[in-house]
């Protein structure tokens, strides 16, 4: 069975070019402009296998987003990415404080990805 | 499921989830002779085996998986 | 294009677009915090959406502004309108690739230049402000945090009792051989935190992928609570792991564990750990003296066979098996080293385990660590309680390879092993095995410069190492490699002096961290200080709901609506052919009641049709505010470059017109703006002087009326002198001198229109660009707009444009002439009546006549359109005249005949077709035919 990974961040480019590298490596993907809507989706029922979610986005960011994953019951355990840039070392930190699993650096080469997703999902 | 309960066993298949770990602690402590069949299972996320380590059941199948096996058996294994 | 680099482009104007919003009105509020970090999530979106793609330029200019506006956002950089002219010269830059790439799918070549002074800039701003202690402060920290990266995972935090013993011996046996073939080995104790679960991790998951894994094991971290008590979800299990892997890589693959792991270099002696039962075997006390002859003379060869010989004889559980096998193994790895094989022996010999701190196997430790022994606490977890059963004899000194930090640890080893080759090469006997021990020799160096040198020097080194080997191998001595190792390491080193050579190799080490880390902090040198969480005051909901297919608005290629839109005028137009098909079926077949239905259904498909016309013209709505948005950089820009103060106040934003009329409004506004403020609105010391506030007023406003929308554009300038506009029309020959008595001011002022006036006295690069305000007046008449220009001397400029707020349909008049017919859009046609020829007079070879006491001039369609027929008259000798308006004129059309009017979609003419001005389009008819639609205003 293929696994659901949803993708959070405002840029829409950005979405494309996750969504793309991993639709190729038959995944599904959900994805959402920002932190509210994916837990909006969330909510509503979607069940994605992982989260990778920007930290800087409109309405809710990505920090606040992972503390609110992590209360919800069915998502206690699901592992979350951060998708940081290179200066963005504190923020990585404070997203495993708060319950993220690991994180990305953008940008994300395709390899990379795809790499660091089989290690942290079990069966991918 | 990845783990299903017969009556007095547990068949691990595949990937066994973080969220099985509930359900197996609870089955355990209800039965204390279950044996475990673990032959197709390729990977469990370790707190279902450490719920297995503390309940110590009778390990009837170990996994196919030979590299999964060894493993197993460094933690299952009664030293 | 690929739609990757589209959805980047599209996106990226958004966010120019933004960025520009922003720093407008952060001019306005500089201490807006929430503005700052808005404007600070866009740059910084923009640049990780940039580095997809291989445009250097673009990300070094936009990682420079998301540098600095990190900085401003921090409070470290003060914001300043230089700060912004730069930030908006760079996002000009930026938008100017955009363009590039979009029209030729590259970026030119040539903006490396521009590109490096824009970072410059950027970077003295934020080095000018944030110069001084607080900067030297950054540098500082990062070089202790270097300092102490180097030495992380102190020694105290590593367990020295590894329990090696517990690895079985083939697992061992093969990390040791492996080991032999020049790779690290390295020992890992993972210990996950007790809520690691809680953050998605799966830590056995993550250890049985470990690189390079050569043996591990999962252990309890203490005694389980009973069952009823237990949380499957407290994470109580460690991992225990030997790899052969570098350990630069196993870093990598535990980076988000980094706290939760320690790597340890395990010299690959420690894992020779004879086990078994120490009680019986063959007793044969000759087989240690003999060894130790035949290792004195080199016989190695016959140790081999000896113990070969020996571990027949024995139970391989037997201790002493365990230690033969082992001896096999090393002389057949390395059989050089004859240190380790003598204190193999002399373990034997005692039943004993080895005591390989006696030969500084592989660390050179120094003294001090040598003396550790194991501190053996029962009690100190299962391992070691475990390890002493089945090791029979005491414990093993191998302490001093852990004791160290593993980096300096490591260092040591490296230089350990270098010493050791040397030794090798340096050894002047030929045995047989020479090229054997030579080709080894240079496999544990290549393994050496693997670990220790930086990825891009390595190819030049691995050369430099193999033409050394192959001469040392084809001299058959160790002479050539000896020489490229001295001029690779410093001869110093050497088993004599390990010490200082173990000091020198760390130092090399730290010193090579410490650079590497000095350029990555150049790279990021504003790490620090966590942004504010860009919290959702500010609406920016549009981008949030272009990434997703959201619920409330889908952003749609313009290529696909156009579509849309020409399918449905195929609709409109197919659905004209049914009451042609209703009329033929009565006239022709004489089938009333089909006549009847084919209306029925026809009424129907044309209310759809009208709905599907109306839903796509407001599809095609857009905002004015499209336009208007431009205007605040503009005017800024402008003002500031001719010294000027000016308040710009936009209104009516979200008033909404079709696309085209929208887009066709942005040229006319802007020269007409720019009019306003080169012409129109004061220096600061005029105005006061004038007793007007220093600060000129612009206004921008948009409206609906009824099925127009009206925009003006006012200022509280100087007016227009009407004196002067007539003396300059005059002065061009634009009026004549009666005209110039005649004309009254708003007349005058309406000469601006006029082609090629232009009243500025110096041409200037703003407004004065050899074009006057008629080209205003071309674009506005071009979507059959009208312009009104009101002016007071001294109190200002009041000009409004009036435009339709959609073109796409249009209604024509269908007229016949000459056999054919034509279209004549209904907004220019006044009326039509028909005129006897009688009242038809002949003025100076033009045509004309009077209607309601109004001399109309008469023209016809034929002559006009080159056709050399005359007009037809009907049966009652009456023209056919199609008045229309032209200007504020009225013309009439002399035509054959009048037909019905209509909706049509009118399509551009295109191709070659599209340079003939006399049509406006076409359009597809009912019948299928093609209706031109004549350019009323052209052809006259």
């Amino acid at each position: 069975m293929s696994k659901t990974i949803m993708i959070v961040d405002d840029s829409a480019t950005m979405v494309l070019s996750l969504k793309s590298t991993l639709e190729m490596n038959g995944f599904k993907v959900e994805t959402a402009g920002d932190g509210a809507q994916a837990l909006a989706k969330l909510k509503a029922g979607v069940r994605p296998d992982l989260i990778i979610t920007d930290i800087n986005m409109p309405n809710m960011g990505g920090l606040e987003l992972i503390k609110n994953v992590r209360a919800l019951l069915g998502f206690r355990f699901t592992p979350i990415l951060t998708l940081t840039t290179e200066s963005q070392a504190e923020k990585r930190d404070e997203g495993k404080k708060l319950g993220a699993t690991g994180w990305l650096v953008k940008p994300v080469p395709g390899p990379d990805l795809i790499k660091v997703i089989k290690q942290v999902l079990p069966g991918a | 499921m990845s783990i299903e309960f017969k009556r007095n066993l547990a068949v691990f298949r595949e990937v066994v989830s973080v969220e099985e770990a509930e359900g197996l602690l609870e089955w355990l402590q209800k039965k204390p002779t279950a044996k475990v069949d673990l032959g197709a299972c390729v990977h469990l996320h370790p707190a279902n085996l450490q719920v297995l380590m503390a309940a110590k059941p009778v390990i009837q199948t170990w996994p196919t998986d030979a590299q999964l096996r060894v493993w197993l058996e460094s933690a299952l294994v009664a030293h | 294009m690929n739609p990757l680099l589209e959805q980047f482009l599209s996106e990226a104007r958004d966010f120019l677009q933004g960025i520009g919003e922003k720093l407008m009105q952060l001019e306005n509020a500089p201490d807006d915090a929430a503005l700052m970090g808005e404007l600070f999530r866009l740059v910084h979106t923009l640049k990780g959406n940039s580095g997809l793609f291989d445009f250097p330029e673009m990300t070094r200019v936009l990682h420079a502004g998301e540098d600095l506006m990190d900085a401003v956002r921090n409070g470290r950089v003060a914001y300043s309108r230089l700060l912004a002219d730069c930030l908006l010269d760079a996002m000009d830059f930026v938008g100017m690739l955009c363009n590039e790439i979009e029209a030729n799918g590259a970026m030119g070549v040539t903006h490396a230049g521009t590109s490096v002074r824009l970072v410059e800039s950027l970077r003295q701003l934020m080095e000018r402000d944030a110069a001084g202690p607080r900067h030297a402060d950054t540098i500082e920290t990062a070089e202790a945090e270097t300092a102490s990266g180097a030495t992380e995972h102190p020694s105290a935090s590593f367990r020295a009792d590894l329990p090696l013993a517990v690895i079985p011996e083939a697992a061992r046996m093969d990390a040791y051989r492996h080991a032999g073939a020049g790779h690290l080995l390295h020992w890992i104790a993972y210990t996950p935190s007790e809520q690691c679960f809680y953050q998605g991790e799966d830590p056995f998951f993550l250890a049985r992928q470990t690189p390079e894994l050569r043996w591990g094991c999962i252990e309890a971290r203490d005694p389980w609570p009973p069952l009823a008590e237990m949380d499957a979800y407290c994470c109580l299990l460690d991992f225990c792991l030997l790899t052969a892997a570098p350990r630069a890589e196993l870093e990598e693959h535990y980076r988000y564990v980094m706290d939760q792991v320690e790597i340890a270099p395990l010299p690959r002696l420690a894992l020779v750990l004879p086990q078994g039962d120490s009680n019986g075997g063959p007793v044969y006390d000759d087989f240690a003296t003999d060894a130790r002859h035949l290792l004195a003379t080199g016989d190695l060869v016959g140790l081999a066979r000896n113990a070969g010989t020996m571990l027949e004889l024995s139970n391989p559980d037997l201790w002493i098996a365990s230690a033969l096998r082992w001896l096999r193994l090393m002389l057949e790895i390395e059989p050089e080293n004859r240190a380790a094989l003598a204190v193999l022996v002399e373990s034997l010999s005692r039943l004993a385990a080895p005591d390989w701190a006696s030969i500084q196997i592989g660390t050179t430790g120094s003294a001090e660590h040598s003396e550790i022994t194991r501190p053996s606490q029962p009690d100190d977890g299962q391992f070691v309680a475990t390890a002493s059963e089945s090791r029979p004899m005491e414990p093993i000194n191998q302490g001093q390879a852990m004791a160290n930090g593993p980096a300096s640890a490591e260092a040591d080893a490296l230089a350990a092993i270098v010493a050791t080759q040397r030794e090798i090469l340096a050894l002047t006997d030929d045995p047989a095995w020479l090229p054997g021990r030579i080709k080894a020799a240079a496999a544990a160096l290549a393994g050496c410069l693997r670990v220790s040198v930086a990825p891009d020097a390595l190819p030049g080194l691995e050369t430099g190492l193999d033409a050394a080997t192959t001469l040392a191998l084809a001299d058959n001595s160790g002479a050539a490699l000896l020489a490229w190792l001295d001029g690779q390491f410093s001869p110093s080193l050497d088993l004599s002096d390990a010490e200082g050579a173990a000091a020198d190799g760390s130092v090399n080490a730290e010193e090579t961290t410490a650079t590497m880390a000095r350029e990555s902090t150049t790279q990021a040198p504003l790490a620090p200080t966590p942004p504010p969480e860009g919290d959702g005051e500010i609406k920016f909901g549009r981008r949030a709901e272009d990434a997703i297919a959201g619920p409330k608005s889908l952003k749609v290629d313009q290529a696909k609506i156009d579509r849309l839109m020409n399918l449905i005028g195929e609709m409109v137009v197919a659905k004209n052919a049914l009451p042609y098909l209703a009329g033929r079926a009565e006239a022709v077949f004489g089938v009333r009641e089909l006549s009847r239905d084919i209306k029925g259904h026809y009424a129907v498909i044309n209310r759809i049709a009208e709905e599907m016309q109306d839903a796509i013209m407001q599809v095609r709505m857009m905002p004015v505010s499209f336009v208007f948005q431009r205007f605040p950089r503009l005017v800024r820009d402008i003002s500031r470059k001719l010294g000027k103060e000016v308040n710009l106040v936009l209104e009516g934003e979200e008033t909404e017109a079709d696309k085209n009329i929208i887009e066709a409004l942005g040229d006319p506004l802007m020269h007409i703006v720019r009019n306003s403020l080169d012409h129109g609105i004061e220096l600061p010391e005029v105005r006061r002087v004038a007793g007007k506030p220093a600060a000129g007023t612009l206004t921008l406003r948009a409206a609906q009326e009824s099925d127009r929308v009206v925009i003006v554009i006012q200022d509280d300038g100087k007016g227009i002198d009407p004196d002067a506009i007539k003396r300059k029309a005059y002065a061009k020959g634009l009026i004549d001198e009666a005209t110039l008595e005649r004309i009254g001011d708003q007349e005058a002022v309406n000469l601006v229109f006029a082609a090629g006036f232009s009243t500025a006295e110096q041409v200037s690069d703003l407004s004065g660009r050899g074009v006057g305000m008629d080209v205003v007046r071309t674009a506005v008449d071009k979507v059959n707009g009208t312009l009104a220009l009101t002016s007071e001397r001294g109190r200002g400029t009041h000009l409004s444009l009036s435009l339709p707020l959609s073109m796409a349909v249009t209604n024509v008049m269908i007229v016949v002439s000459d056999g054919q017919r034509f279209g004549i859009p209904m907004d220019s046609v006044v009326e039509t009546v028909r005129v006897p020829r009688a009242a038809i007079r002949t003025i100076k070879h033009s045509l004309a006549t009077v209607l309601r006491g109004r001399i109309v001039p008469l023209k016809s369609i034929n002559g006009l359109l080159g056709l050399d027929v005359a007009p037809k008259a009907n049966a009652d000798d009456e023209l056919a005249v199609l008045v229309v308006r032209l200007g504020n004129e009225a013309v009439g059309l002399l035509v054959d005949d009048f037909r019905e009017t209509l909706d049509i979609i009118l399509k551009p003419m295109t191709g070659v077709l599209a340079g003939i001005p006399a049509y406006a389009g076409s359009a597809l008819m009912g019948d299928g035919s093609v209706l031109m639609v004549l350019n009323v205003k052209e052809i006259l």
